[in-house]
């Protein structure tokens, strides 16, 4: 067990890696087995994930050297700065995994129903395994050439699995989309890891932390990461293409897309306060994030009322979620350089942030899920098609309550716990924060009102008389989710002490993560 | 405690909140029983009743998604005609909207660190 999780980081990302070039072979043989092998393969990835969890929670951050002769040896015998590539996994890093972890699993669940009636399956799941391998490595490396090459392994496999019902015209606009908007995003990182490359010859994030000097061109590196990150997570004004994209996926993947987004907003976190942490302009970052955060709540929301689309209704709202985290962390950041104020407030509304990050990883792919679930036996998206199918779709209309007054902050669901600890922080920064806050909420509840009447209420259609529940992998994977968020429900402050805080701390301490590398020497 | 999560000036307890939501579903579950003991639900009580008017089919009768607040998109119509015309749809915009968000981004941290 102790080898097992000495080499947990780099597993975790080697199974589904692994796992996606079996499915050929073993799908060309038995469509059964593929399947197990699938769920399988997940199912340990999530026993590996709490193992590494639990173990950082012990004994701190983990760290994973490849090609050395021990997982620890960051820095090779004769050299001065680490060399080789480093997995470095945190409270953050371990947050993001775990979140990343579950709803993969959900997601290849759901898929099982979900997309059986079409062709070029077992495609189908080697893109998706790809996918989890690009976003379990984008959450775990320490280097930043590494972070790059996953971002692209995430992508690729996204831009495919959006376009792979091939039969629809827009699921193709959509893949080129995402795939354009994606390659701009990572020529953009690419340039600006070059920029750095260029003047400290690293790529380790810990050694570069260290030697950072916050030159003319570490600030152009800094806003091209920072911008071309924020335009992958849907950030208003870069959310054009968000709607586009993931309202034509699979549900499942849209599910799945939602916190590759997070997986970027994850790495935009990193950045500014690991790599950049000791030198940044940290009230100006913060101020261009808590403004774009602000515009992206505000604009999501109204974007999405306006909808008639059930899945570009629920995309315009995962931009709409997102800029709460934006602005949690945002405020975080802000005052990142004043101790007392980190203090009274600051570690409150990054929590409050990373929080939001967790409930909506469960709320949104649920929604999704749901949208999914209407499209599969009404054939349509269009809600003004739609009615009544409360009488015959009992389960998916219960989860879809359940993920509603969740995403609308109404309580005791776990949207409102990270929400009251936005709003009862960001206050102290400037009220107006809270006040935007709250006001997106109202309309967040509106908008999914009205989706509700539209498509579940009001009696049964002719059109729908033969429609019946979804298959029950579909339903189990909606329950997973809504699982995790009664768990949260009921227990926000053990969620909250035992990933929350730590999260949150791993981000402020940046000594920490420069130490577990450069002081790791034999 | 792991029901209670302060927030650092308050506090939130579902397990209050989850208490006081049941005692209030038993209140109205009490006064329901006190209700009509008539009512049987497959005959003519249970169908809509309109003044005596003939009813509409369903699919008439369904408010579709299309009318619902059209008040708020009236009286924000400005502001969508505003914010829609940004949604063009074509992909050349969006990357020039990255170039000009990345630009002022720039700048503005140049010039924060002049400042600075």
């Amino acid at each position: 067990m102790a080898a097992l999780i000495t080499h947990s980081p780099i597993l975790i990302i080697a199974i589904p890696l692994a796992a996606a070039f079996l499915t050929i072979p073993i799908g060309m043989a038995s469509r059964k087995a593929r399947n197990a092998l699938v769920i399988g393969s997940l199912t340990f990835v999530v026993f590996l994930v709490f193992a590494l969890a639990r173990d950082i929670s012990i004994n701190g951050i983990h760290l994973y050297t490849l090609g050395a002769t021990s997982p620890d040896l960051t820095i090779p015998t004769g050299f001065m700065v680490p060399v080789r590539i480093i997995l470095e996994v945190d409270g953050m890093s371990i947050f993001m995994g775990i979140i990343w972890s579950i709803v993969s699993l959900a997601a290849a669940t759901y898929s099982l129903s979900h997309i059986s009636s079409e062709t070029g399956q077992t495609r189908f799941y080697t893109l998706l395994l790809l996918m989890v391998t690009g976003g379990f490595g984008m959450m775990f490396t320490g280097d930043l050439f590494n972070f790059f090459v996953f971002i692209e392994i995430a992508s690729i496999s996204g831009a495919a699995l959006i376009s792979f019902r091939t039969r629809f015209a827009d699921t193709q606009e959509g893949g080129f989309k995402y795939i354009v908007v994606s390659a701009i995003a990572s020529l953009m990182i690419l340039f600006a890891i070059g920029l750095l490359y260029a003047q400290y010859n690293l790529l380790n994030i810990g050694a570069l932390a260290q030697a950072i000097q916050y030159t003319t061109l570490d600030k152009i590196a800094l806003a091209l990461l920072l911008i071309a990150l924020a335009m992958k997570t849907g950030m208003v004004p870069l959310h054009l293409w968000f709607p586009d994209s993931y309202s034509v996926a699979p549900a499942s993947i849209t599910g799945m897309l939602v916190i590759t987004s997070h997986a970027c907003m994850y790495a935009a976190f990193r950045i500014c306060f690991t790599l950049y942490g000791g030198v940044i302009n940290a009230p100006v970052v913060g101020w261009i994030i808590i403004i774009f955060g602000l515009l992206t709540m505000f604009v999501g929301v109204t974007m999405a009322v306006f909808q008639k689309d059930v899945m570009r209704f629920m995309s315009y709202h995962a931009v709409s979620q997102l800029g709460y985290m934006w602005v949690g962390v945002g405020v975080g950041l802000a005052v990142l350089g004043n101790t007392e104020l980190l203090a009274t407030y600051g570690r409150d509304a990054m929590s409050g942030g990373i929080f939001h990050i967790l409930n909506h990883a469960m709320y949104k792919p649920l929604l999704f899920f749901t949208g999914g679930a209407l499209f599969h036996y009404t054939g349509t998206r269009d809600l003004t098609k739609m009615g009544g199918l409360a009488h015959k779709m009992k389960w998916t209309t219960i989860l879809y309550i359940i993920g509603t007054l969740s995403i609308s902050g109404i309580p005791p669901l776990n949207g409102f716990s990270s929400k009251i600890l936005i709003y009862e922080s960001v206050y102290q920064f400037h009220p107006i924060l809270t006040i935007t806050g709250i006001i997106v909420s109202i309309l967040t509840l509106a908008s999914f009102t009205k989706a509700f009447h539209s498509a579940f209420m009001g009696a049964e259609l002719p059109e729908y008389k033969e429609v019946k529940e979804v298959p029950k992998s579909m339903i189990i994977g909606m329950v997973i989710l809504a699982a995790g968020i009664v768990f949260v429900t009921l227990f926000p402050s053990l969620v909250v002490d035992w990933a929350i805080h730590p999260a949150a701390d791993a981000l402020i301490d940046q000594g920490a993560y420069i130490n577990a590398v450069t002081g790791a020497i034999p | 405690m792991t029901f209670i999560l302060e927030s650092g000036y308050a506090f939130w307890n579902p397990l209050i909140w989850i208490i006081v939501f049941i005692i209030v579903m038993v209140i109205v579950y009490f006064f329901r029983r006190r209700g009509q003991k008539g009512y049987k639900k497959d005959t003519d009580q249970a169908q809509i009743f309109l003044c005596g008017e003939e009813v509409p089919e369903a699919e008439q009768r369904h408010i579709r998604v299309g009318n619902i607040y059209w008040g708020f998109f009236e009286t924000l119509k400005e502001y969508y005609d505003q914010i829609l015309r940004l949604h063009t749809g074509i992909i050349n915009d969006y990357i020039l909207w990255f170039v000009a968000v990345t630009a002022i981004s720039v700048i503005v941290l140049l010039i924060a660190g002049l400042a600075k």
